[in-house]
């Protein structure tokens, strides 16, 4: 497999897509990062309290916190870039017609669809270290520039948690690129992969809150859907207090434990990973796909 | 020297030596050899109960009209289409079974070349190298020179031509040196040159030692370059056989006299002229070439008298239309 994962990466090294879609997220946490250092010296009070200061704030932005805030914006909206990077990889191939070209040079079906997840798997954790550096740079500059630049926190335990951290936000993407990356391969297009992907990214919140509102039986559903299971799984980064919480909302009713909520996603993405198997393995590459 | 001459002179090059093609077929090795094959689409059948054999070192052609059902064969003698029954064969193994020793000494393009139009030609071919790990260094440069792209290989493959696509295609067909090339309407999108250089390539290649499926509605191509050939229908094999059989298996002459609805009704009255059909100002009477003079005198012993009696040579076009009843557009 090692050579289909290789070709994999050549594709998509080469495609103008990957990069446009890694500076899409560097240039995201770049600008929440202005919104927010800019937001510290004009706007006394935050917080749903409004307990917190501009001070606070600021204080938040460098470097013990830009790491975890950094996954965090990834988690949130890397969700959106990783879905178009998993359909486009294969949806492409559907809509060029390589399909067939790469089914005959490759060692087998399930090896090939297994390099394209392995090979966007891989890209998206790179993006989301290019976010986090992205981060750690932006919140050095504005260290330095107000003189409270420090290394103290880098300790052990630092590193383990940002690890953790980084682990805990390529569990939550993975189930929204496996989804998007199954969708294309059903509809053999790119468009029916982003847009399920994107449907259920943005539609989700809305419908766990409805469910919600509903009452029995719909209220305990959203449980077990992706977007409560993600925020569990999110609210676990230390991210600090005053910074504004990102996406959709729901997951601090507290009605899994991490490790739960972390094997229901592992589920969804296993799901859907098999399922693009079996569709690939099972159907015929025709003269127009 | 032209161009073509020097697209030549470096095709001589890179693909001298080799055995001649040449020999019984039974004294050669079967490469390919499907089983009663059939493809079901719900109630439409795309192909029935096919059996085709193709030996090494012989270019192969296989025809049929539009829907005939060549390009689903072709998927499944790839592995790409699955046989609703029957089965593929490919240098002794089961495709379906198998597909990887087997795609390993195919080369294939179907129909229309597909690569990915972001990349040049050259990383075209790198990728597909990088997939099939044992292709040995400068082959790229190599095959992009045999099909003269050496000059646009670093351009991007969205900026070619049809032509130049179809190039791409036969340069990556070749890049694993396979022992069964699959080639699908090669000439699609040519100009004369290029479709000349690949009628030129076609015999080279089974002269070195390489088995070609050729599929194309050239038909004076595929009569000019092929060993055997086979012709479908509606799915279904309806004639297989080398050339020199196909056009032989039916004997017309050409007959032409003063008084042509005269002589139209004497052939009429002739047990063994199976058929009489008008052709540009004569007549094509089906019968056997050995009897031309036995009809010359029939037709005399009536009062007509022939001002032009010979042998009507037949095409592959004519034998193919004549087979698939396809009528000339």
């Amino acid at each position: 497999m090692v050579p289909l994962i290789a070709t994999e990466f050549f594709k998509l090294r080469k495609r103008m897509m990957t990069w446009v879609v890694a500076l899409i997220l560097v240039g995201l946490v770049v600008l929440l990062y202005s919104v927010l250092w800019s937001a510290s010296s004009r706007v006394q009070h935050f917080g749903e309290g409004r307990q917190f200061t501009g001070i606070d704030l600021r204080q938040a932005l460098f470097l013990p916190g830009a790491v975890p805030y950094a996954l965090q914006i990834v988690g949130t909206f890397g969700a959106i870039l990783a879905i178009i990077l998993a359909a486009g990889s294969i949806g492409s191939e559907y809509a060029w017609g390589t399909v067939r070209l790469m089914a005959t040079v490759s060692s087998g079906r399930m090896k090939l669809i297994l390099a394209k997840l392995v090979v966007v798997f891989g890209l998206t954790a790179v993006g989301t270290l290019l976010a986090v550096a992205a981060a750690l740079t932006y919140s050095l500059i504005i260290a330095l520039y107000y003189g409270n630049a420090s290394a103290s926190f880098l300790t052990a335990a630092f590193f383990r948690d940002q690890f953790a951290a980084y682990g805990r936000t390529l569990l939550v993407l993975t189930p929204y690129m496996t989804l998007a990356f199954a969708v294309a391969v059903l509809g053999r297009s790119t468009l029916a992969g982003v847009g399920t992907g994107m449907g259920v990214a943005f539609a989700e919140p809305l419908i766990d809150a409805l469910m919600r509102t509903a009452g029995s039986p719909w209220k305990n559903i959203p449980d077990y859907l992706l977007n409560t299971n993600r925020q569990i799984i999110l609210l676990q980064n230390k991210v600090p207090e005053v910074l504004p919480r990102l996406g959709g909302g729901g997951g601090d009713s507290a009605v899994h434990s991490p490790i739960v909520a972390g094997v229901i996603l592992a589920g969804y993405a296993a799901t859907f990973i098999a399922a693009a198997l079996v569709l690939y393995r099972r159907r015929d590459i025709g003269s127009s796909q | 020297m032209t161009l073509s001459q020097h697209l030549f002179y470096r095709r001589s090059i890179i693909l001298a030596g080799g055995a001649r093609r040449g020999g019984k077929l039974s004294e050669r090795k079967e490469i390919l050899r499907t089983e009663g094959l059939w493809k079901q689409y719900g109630a439409v059948t795309a192909v029935a109960d096919m059996h085709l054999r193709v030996y090494e070192r012989e270019v192969f052609s296989f025809l049929g009209p539009n829907g005939a059902g060549k390009s689903t064969t072709v998927g499944m003698i790839l592995g790409l289409i699955r046989p609703t029954k029957g089965r593929v064969l490919v240098f002794d193994t089961d495709v379906a079974k198998h597909p990887w020793p087997v795609m390993k000494r195919v080369g294939a393009v179907i129909e229309t070349p597909a690569f990915y139009p972001y990349l040049s030609g050259y990383d075209n071919l790198k990728a597909l190298t990088i997939a099939l790990q044992d292709v040995p260094k400068g082959r790229i440069e190599q095959m992009l020179e045999l099909v003269g792209l050496d000059e646009r290989g670093r351009d991007a493959y969205k900026t070619y031509s049809l032509g130049m696509k179809q190039r791409l295609g036969i340069a990556s067909t070749l890049l694993r040196n396979p022992d069964l090339i699959i080639l699908d309407e090669p000439t699609n999108g040519l100009d004369p040159a290029g479709t000349r250089e690949v009628r030129e390539l076609i015999p080279r290649l089974a002269r070195e030692g390489h088995s070609v499926f050729l599929c194309s509605h050239l038909l004076h191509e595929v009569q000019a370059v092929s060993d055997r050939i086979a012709i479908v229908k509606q799915g279904r094999l309806i004639q297989e056989g080398t050339v020199e059989e196909l056009l032989g298996r039916a004997e017309y002459l050409r007959l032409r006299a003063d008084d042509m609805d005269a002589l139209r009704r004497a052939l009429g009255t002739i047990s063994w002229v199976t058929g009489v059909e008008s052709i540009d100002g004569y007549l094509r009477v089906a019968a056997p070439t050995a009897r031309a003079a036995e009809l010359n005198g029939v037709l005399a012993a009536q009062g007509i008298l022939l001002s032009e009696l010979a042998p009507s040579e037949m095409d592959l076009e004519s034998v193919f239309l004549e087979l698939t009843d396809e009528e000339v557009a």
